[in-house]
């Protein structure tokens, strides 16, 4: 399990690209996608702490999924390492655990949440 | 930063479509921006149920579809949208996870073009979905051509086929498409393995062709071939077939593929051209230009082999003849028949020659022998090897013989001869322009010599021609150097011992020496000159009328001969008007002469002249009576005046009785009909006395007087006539009188 960071951010790599898509801003990629990211970060929570006592695998694992490319997307790495791994070990039944991985995504989550927090009430 | 764009390849016409189906909110922007960026234009799905419902009225150039996705999963979106109008070859690229192995195998099992592992990284997704765009393009591209291909092939009556040997155990065959099936006539459900397709070509061609496909198989060479088939429906085509070999990777041959056609109107057309480029439209015969290649060709063999060759030049006599008087329809028959029968004089081949002389043996250039026609009424014998003259000369016989038959066109019987003019190679001519151009000179020389006839060139025959040229020269300046001259020879009425008139007879002074009109008379009528020629003599008729006039009151007619071509110019009347107007003598002093031949020959063309000139005074003589073959039913409506009974008659009286009796009918006929009648070539009082006795009174010929110049005809009158001198003169005083009557002028005795 991996050290919780102090001030959690995102990846600045995967934010760069971000700024690449909409170069001049004239679009407000960075802070749209950011804020989708946010809602789902949300939605997210929400079904994870529906899932906490006798919630299913397959649900679980399709969330991890979900959550997986859209948080590597934006650069929030630990969560989408998490992802990837709850995810593996749910698919391979690997974990007979499902309160314990669910508690480790909320945290992963929550963890990411503040770092996108961070940024979209930073002052452009 | 400029990215690429997904059209930069300039195959799309307008940026491509990417419908993207992904249901996380974050991927999808991203996903979107991220190509939106490169130029695609992105419509945007957040499930597979509402990626379907989209593409019910939508098709995308590109599907990019999430494979994990609550609800309809990419799989099955996938699987579904196949089935779809007009989606079963739209790409579809899955989106899939790093080491989602089974996800990949799931994606192309239910359809998806290719897989693409879901990343950050655009620029590679860009290509990706770029080369499958291309790639889709060129499939597309592809179906078309090939669909154009089919209509192509349809439309050109063509086919392809495969041919594969049987190897290692695999069966070869062969495999036609559906558009070479529909070239055989046959069903795209037809079955057609080589046997049955070998079996729709003719025995005899099949074996050729066994044979050459052993041959180009052996050697795995390019397969070219026209073949002749029976299809199944009995139709007779004609097949054109190319095909190239194919070789495994062992580099043997594996077998063939190409295409068939059906060229059977082309080939007809081909034979067409050929035969139209090659051969005479009227009688079928080898034209000019073949007869001039296979002359050609006759003439390498000759000179290789050492031997002569002839040829033969048939040119019709008197051919216009028939045009003009039975038409060019008649004309035409008589050329065909003509032809059919010339085609039987020699080893005729019409064998389509073109390129090269295929040398099947030694005597390979007998297929060169021909009758051709090189146009109008000239025909060409071509004898490719001659021994000698005579070989030639008896095929000139034949030709001649062949000939002799009439020829019925048009209900009539049409009698052609012809002038053979003969060439022999090397003797005669080292090219064929030279040979042709030679017997020409011989073919000349036959028509100088009265035609029906043929001779072998020589060259004294060349040095005749060549004086007919030089005549011909002088003969057009004759005019204009005062060189012509009109002699005049007296008819005489022997009872009343006077001339009652008088024919004009032309002269041509050329260098000293007086040419008679037998030599250039027929040159002027081949060249035409006859016309200004016979407007001179009647130009100087007049005048001479208007002198002797005034000399001694002649008051009589100066008969002028005129070929009827004359007759039928429309301003003959007219000319002669001004002739003797310009005179001021009156028109009954010119008489016109036409020959029996002549006149019955374009008596329709005549007619209309003669009217008119009777009505203006002018009288016709009708010369060498009876040697033509009048129609005596003419005769009676005939605007004529007068008969002269031709010198042959005359010059047997009292040797043949046959004579006498035609001379005793011309003059019955003449008298039945009102016309004068007048007996020419008299020589001997004994023919003069004969005639007086069967009635004939008035007469010319050396007995009187030759044709002389005018002055010394006027001196034969006062020396000779008036003075009564001359030995003739008592005898037909003396004679019996009986039958003379009405046909002598008694009145001219002042002359």
């Amino acid at each position: 399990m991996n050290a919780e960071p102090d001030n959690p951010q995102l990846d600045t790599a995967a934010v760069a690209r971000l700024h690449d898509l909409d170069p001049d801003g004239r679009h407000g990629v960075v802070r749209r996608v950011l804020t989708a990211f946010e809602a789902s970060l949300e939605r997210m929570l929400v079904q994870f702490t529906a899932e906490q006592s006798n919630g299913r695998a397959d649900v679980v694992s399709g969330l991890a999924h979900t959550l997986k490319s859209s948080s590597a997307s934006v650069g929030a790495l630990a969560l989408a390492k998490a992802c990837a791994e709850a995810e593996q070990r749910l698919r391979n039944a690997a974990s007979d655990d499902l309160g314990a991985e669910v508690l480790l995504l909320t945290r992963e989550c929550k963890l990411a949440l503040a770092a996108v927090r961070a940024i979209l009430q930073a002052p452009l | 930063m400029s990215l690429p764009t997904a059209f930069e390849d300039a195959s799309f016409a307008t940026a491509p479509e990417v419908l993207l189906v992904d249901d996380d909110e974050v991927n999808l922007m991203l996903t979107a921006f991220a190509l939106r960026e490169r130029g695609f234009r992105i419509v945007e799905a957040s499930s597979g149920e509402a990626a379907l419902e989209l593409l019910r009225d939508h098709v995308p150039d590109i599907v990019v579809l999430d494979a994990l996705m609550p609800g309809l999963d990419g799989f099955d979106t996938c699987r579904a949208l196949r089935v779809m109008p007009g989606l079963d070859t739209v790409p579809v690229l899955m989106l899939t996870g790093l080491d989602d192995d089974a996800s990949i195998t799931r994606a192309y099992r239910a359809g998806a073009t290719d897989f693409f592992v879901k990343a950050a990284q655009w620029s590679l997704l860009a290509g990706r979905l770029q080369y499958l765009l291309r790639a889709s393009r060129t499939r597309i591209e592809l179906e078309r051509s090939k669909s154009k291909l089919a209509r192509a092939q349809d439309l050109a009556r063509m086919g392809s086929f495969d041919w594969r040997r049987n190897e290692r155990g695999v069966v070869g065959g062969l495999v036609l498409s559906p558009e070479a099936l529909r070239v055989l006539n046959l069903g795209p459900q037809d079955r057609a393995d080589l046997r049955t397709v070998l079996r729709m070509v003719p025995p005899d061609d099949r074996r050729s062709l066994m044979r050459q496909l052993q041959a180009v198989g052996q050697q795995s060479s390019v397969l070219t071939a026209d073949v002749p088939m029976v299809l199944l429906d009995g139709r007779k085509r004609m097949l054109h077939i190319e095909a190239e070999p194919e070789f495994n990777e062992q580099g043997q041959g594996a077998g063939y593929t190409g295409i068939l056609q059906d060229v059977t109107d082309r080939r007809a057309a081909e034979d067409k051209i050929l035969e139209l480029a090659n051969f005479d439209a009227l009688t079928g015969l080898p034209n000019r230009r073949q007869l001039i290649w296979r002359a050609e060709r006759a003439l390498e063999q000759a000179r290789r082999l050492s031997h002569q060759f002839a040829v033969l030049l048939i040119d019709l006599d008197r051919f216009k003849v028939i045009n003009d008087t039975l038409g060019h329809g008649a004309g035409d028959e008589v050329l065909v028949e003509v032809g059919r029968r010339l085609r039987g004089c020699v080893r005729h081949s019409d064998q389509v020659m073109e390129g090269a002389l295929e040398v099947t043996g030694a005597r390979s250039h007998r297929a060169l022998e021909a009758i051709g026609r090189l146009g109008g009424d000239e025909f060409l014998a071509l004898l490719p090897e001659v021994a000698d003259d005579e070989d030639a000369e008896r095929v000139a016989f034949r030709v001649l013989e062949a000939l002799r038959q009439p020829i019925c066109v048009s209900g009539q019987e049409c009698f052609v001869t012809a002038s053979v003019g003969v060439a022999l190679y090397p003797r005669d001519g080292h090219s064929v322009v030279d040979l042709l151009r030679n017997s020409d000179v011989a073919m000349y020389s036959v028509k100088a010599q009265g035609k029906n006839a043929s001779a072998i060139y020589s060259p004294q025959l060349a040095g005749q021609g060549r004086e007919k040229l030089e005549m011909e020269t002088d003969l057009h300046k004759a005019i204009e150097r005062n060189e012509l001259v009109l002699h005049y020879q007296p008819k005489v009425d022997v009872r009343a011992a006077a001339m009652v008139g008088a024919e004009a007879l032309m002269r041509w002074q050329r260098g000293g020496r007086l040419v008679p009109p037998g030599e250039f008379i027929p040159l002027a009528e081949d060249t035409g000159l006859i016309v200004p020629l016979s407007e001179w003599a009647l130009r100087e008729a007049a005048k001479q009328a208007r002198v002797w006039q005034q000399a001694f009151g002649f008051d009589d007619a100066i008969a002028v001969n005129l070929p009827s071509r004359l007759f039928e110019r429309s301003d003959l009347v007219e000319h002669i008007h001004q002739c003797v107007t310009a005179v001021s003598v009156p028109h009954r002093m010119i008489q016109l002469e036409i020959t029996e031949d002549n006149l019955m020959q374009e008596l329709q063309n005549v007619i209309p002249s003669l009217h008119r000139l009777n009505e203006i005074g002018v009288e016709i003589s009708i010369d060498d009576f009876g040697t033509g073959y009048s129609s005596l039913a003419y005769l009676t409506t005939l605007p004529i005046s007068e008969l002269k009974i031709d010198r042959s008659f005359v010059r047997d009286l009292g040797i043949t009785p046959q004579s006498s009796a035609v001379v005793t009918a011309i003059i019955a006929l003449a008298r039945s009909l009102g016309l004068r009648v007048i007996a020419e070539g008299v020589e001997t009082l004994r023919q003069m006395d004969v005639l007086h006795r069967l009635g004939c009174g008035v007469m010319q010929g050396f007995l009187f007087s030759r044709a002389v110049p005018s002055e010394d005809l006027q001196r034969w009158l006062e020396q000779t006539v008036l003075p009564r001198k001359a030995p003739w003169i008592g005898v037909a005083l003396d004679g019996p009188q009986g039958s003379g009557g009405p046909l002598v002028m008694g009145r001219k005795l002042r002359y």
